[in-house]
């Protein structure tokens, strides 16, 4: 009998695990012997394995499916005095935080601060797990947080150090879907994913458009100065999202090759340039109509306008909630700090008002999810231009039915790159 | 047996040899094996990052296969070899059309001036390949001044989009990155060839183009083949020339496949068969250059 139990236990695991199907597990058990009395609880455990499993058996987080990440280690203890003294190491992409807030926090706490750089988020997940740098706090996006959490490569947090989360951060960026409890993280930066372009040269209102994702494809007047984002999921949801289909996590063969095959159209139409340099060239007018985060429109303006251009010829249109991707970026404690009171004390800093602000419109372009900053604010005081009011969002545009690309299985990964390589390779 | 000398000590000169010899052993076959374990390997579950397969027992050649798979006609890679393929033969076609009579120039003409376009030669070194890359975007622009200069001249009152996704221009910036490296070696095989011959023709009635033809020509062809292969393979892998001069999924090649599968995501061993792949590709030319000296180097011999 406790032979029975025992595989009973393991094909559940199995199940939860994602290691074996719904349908694998009933016949197993079914094998075993498991009669109808057991049906209403499979059920239960049926409607809960509708969600994917992802590393290390951690479910895959979707916005109407949040997951609590297991916790591997207890957090700090409260009350304890930080660091000083030695190097703070921050991990981060160039370019992305300023350098004049992160001096401060070296001056406020009487250590030298470090930026140590990554080109992408998988180049620095792999430097991460191989140990090849030794960092106190990294930057992270939520679709990498269940490896993370698994690799056991960012540590737990105590809220105590963090106040500023509940206090200055949007409500519903408080205890996200992908980290309920902000276990691990606080959110950094918020943005969407819609269209950039300039009203100069492009002669349609696309915002007016019944379908402003179709403008891509009736570009052919703009042929050449046309960009997809250099990112397999993002021009990928592009197409999708073209066609009304909203669910950009899928993993259904057809719908990705659907996908594709649209991506491929635009090749004759406007032969789009692939690349992540929307930020400069939609303001130096090197490109006229460009997949665009909503970061990179405002980042054009603070940063790259040619001297005499109008700021109001930079236009940006988003999807209402639910229609386009929305995503956020995060900070996390690495598992290698030698400072984790000081690595706490970073997470708080970075979600103070003035340093998220200064960081925003001084430096990055990206906006922090505070609820101090608003678009009619920043449009009143004349810190951005009415043309890009929408680059800014407002916290009622994150919630449950909000589009997120989030986590894919391996599978699905690789099925989502293989038709981006398919897209890019130009055949 | 030969004898040893005993004006120096034994082994001084395969000593000369070792730092060249652990380099290559370092710096080419320990990473190039890396990349063949990545092509058998698996990846990490959690990380997805790749987990070499260093055992040749323990290889799976899955990724492999479908790799090569999709260079059959109409396979995923097909249309991306047969473009870099032809990218790379227009290249190094122009490259020699332009750097033989430059070398020929120079070891044959140019007499006082010689130190002065050696120089010359080597001065893009001096500037890295990005930059003279990222340099050619600016001269290049919709409003830079190449397109600048040829309204202003009446050449082509409305000039291309060089930038947007135009073959010819990646082509031409192949040329212009790859040159250099074309011409040198060139200049040395053309210096090394004995004048004597030429004269010999030249006395027996050859016209100077007849001479050329005979004698300069066919002597300078391991020259030729050895610079091309040099300029060729580097060429066949690279993938930032298009990136920066195009950025178009249009004028992509062979390498910015190989990039998009190490970058990132759960198939780095597509990425590294696809370099499996080029290189036996590329050892077929290579082999077919190293045929081509020993027969040289026999019939300099023979005479």
């Amino acid at each position: 009998m406790r032979d029975h139990d025992a595989g009973v236990s393991a094909i559940l695991e199995d199940l939860k695990a994602g290691r074996i199907s719904r349908r694998q597990a009933f016949k197993t058990l079914a094998a075993l012997g498991i009669g109808t009395a057991l049906l209403p609880a499979l059920s239960r455990l049926a409607s809960a394995d509708d969600q994917l499993m992802g590393p290390g058996g951690i479910p895959l987080a979707r916005p109407n499916k949040p997951v609590t990440l297991p916790l591997w280690e207890d957090p700090i203890k409260s009350g304890l005095e930080p660091e000083t003294d030695g190097t703070f190491t921050i991990f981060n992409y160039a370019d992305y935080i300023d350098k004049a807030l992160v001096d401060e926090f070296g001056k406020l706490h009487k250590v030298k601060v470090q930026i140590t750089t990554f080109d992408s988020i998988d180049q620095a997940i792999t430097r991460l797990a191989t140990h090849a740098v030794r960092v106190d706090v990294t930057e992270i996006v939520p679709d990498r947080l269940a490896q993370a959490v698994a690799g056991k490569l960012i540590k737990p947090v105590n809220p105590d150090y963090v106040p500023n989360l509940k206090k200055n951060v949007w409500p519903s960026l408080q205890s996200p879907f992908y980290d309920q409890e902000s276990r691990y993280t606080v959110p950094y930066t918020v943005y969407t994913t819609g269209i950039g372009w300039r009203s100069d040269k492009v002669s349609e209102d696309i915002a007016k458009l019944a379908n402003p994702w179709s403008i891509f494809w009736n570009a052919q007047a703009y042929k050449g100065y046309v960009g997809v984002l250099d990112d397999s999921r993002e021009a990928l949801a592009l197409a999708m999202l073209y066609r009304g289909f909203y669910d950009i996590n899928t993993e259904d063969p057809a719908a990705i090759d659907k996908a594709l095959e649209d991506l491929k159209a635009l090749i004759p139409i406007c032969n789009p340039k692939v690349n992540i340099t929307q930020y400069q060239t939609l303001p130096e007018g090197t490109s006229w109509l460009h997949q665009s985060w909503s970061g990179d429109l405002l980042a054009g303006v603070f940063s790259y306008l040619p001297e005499g251009t109008d700021p109001s010829v930079l236009q940006y249109w988003a999807a209402p909630r639910g229609k386009g991707p929305i995503q956020n970026d995060c900070w996390a404690i690495s598992a290698t700090t030698k400072k984790p009171v000081l690595a706490h004390l970073w997470l708080n800093y970075i979600i103070d008002n003035t340093v998220a602000t200064d960081n925003f419109l001084n430096f990055n372009g990206y906006q922090p999810p505070m609820n101090s900053i608003t678009p009619d604010a920043l449009v009143a005081q004349g810190r951005i231009p009415a043309s890009l009011r929408n680059a800014v969002m407002t916290p009622d545009e994150v919630g449950p039915d909000s589009l997120q690309e989030c986590t894919l299985t391996a599978k699905g990964q690789a099925q989502w790159q293989s038709a981006y390589a398919k897209f890019v390779s130009g055949a | 047996m030969r004898e040893h000398s005993g004006i120096y000590p034994r082994g001084l000169w395969q000593a000369f040899a070792l730092p060249g010899v652990v380099w290559l052993l370092l710096l080419f076959l320990v990473p190039f094996y890396a990349v063949i374990g990545v092509a058998f390997g698996g990846v990490d579950p959690i990380f997805l990052i790749p987990v070499p397969a260093w055992n040749p027992l323990d290889w799976n050649a899955d990724s492999v296969v479908q790799t090569l798979r999709g260079f059959l006609p109409g396979g995923d890679y097909w249309a991306v070899f047969l473009r870099t393929t032809l990218y790379v033969a227009i290249a190094l076609a122009l490259c020699l059309l332009i750097g033989y009579p430059v070398a020929y120039y120079i070891s044959r003409h140019a007499k006082r001036t010689k130190s002065v376009l050696l120089a010359l030669l080597v001065l893009p070194f001096w500037v890295s390949y990005l930059m003279r890359m990222l340099a050619w975007v600016n001269l290049f622009a919709p409003s830079g001044y190449v397109n600048d200069f040829l309204a202003w001249s009446h050449i082509l009152p409305d000039p291309p989009d060089w930038l947007n996704g135009n073959p010819v221009s990646v082509i031409l910036a192949l040329v212009y990155g790859y040159i250099p490296y074309l011409i040198l070696p060139l200049l040395a095989a053309l210096d090394r060839i004995d004048k004597s011959l030429l004269e010999a023709a030249r006395d027996l009635g050859a016209s100077p183009f007849r001479a050329f033809l005979h004698v300069t020509l066919p002597l300078s062809m391991t020259g030729v083949l050895g610079a091309s292969v040099i300029i060729a393979l580097p060429m066949f892998g690279d993938y930032y020339t298009p990136n920066i001069i195009s950025g178009s999924p249009t004028t992509s090649m062979l390498g910015n496949q190989i990039d998009l599968f190490f970058h990132g995501g759960p198939q780095p061993a597509i990425g590294a068969s696809l370099t499996l792949i080029l290189s036996l590709f590329l050892a077929v030319l290579m082999t077919y250059y190293m045929h081509s000296v020993a027969r040289a180097t026999r019939e300099v011999r023979d005479e």
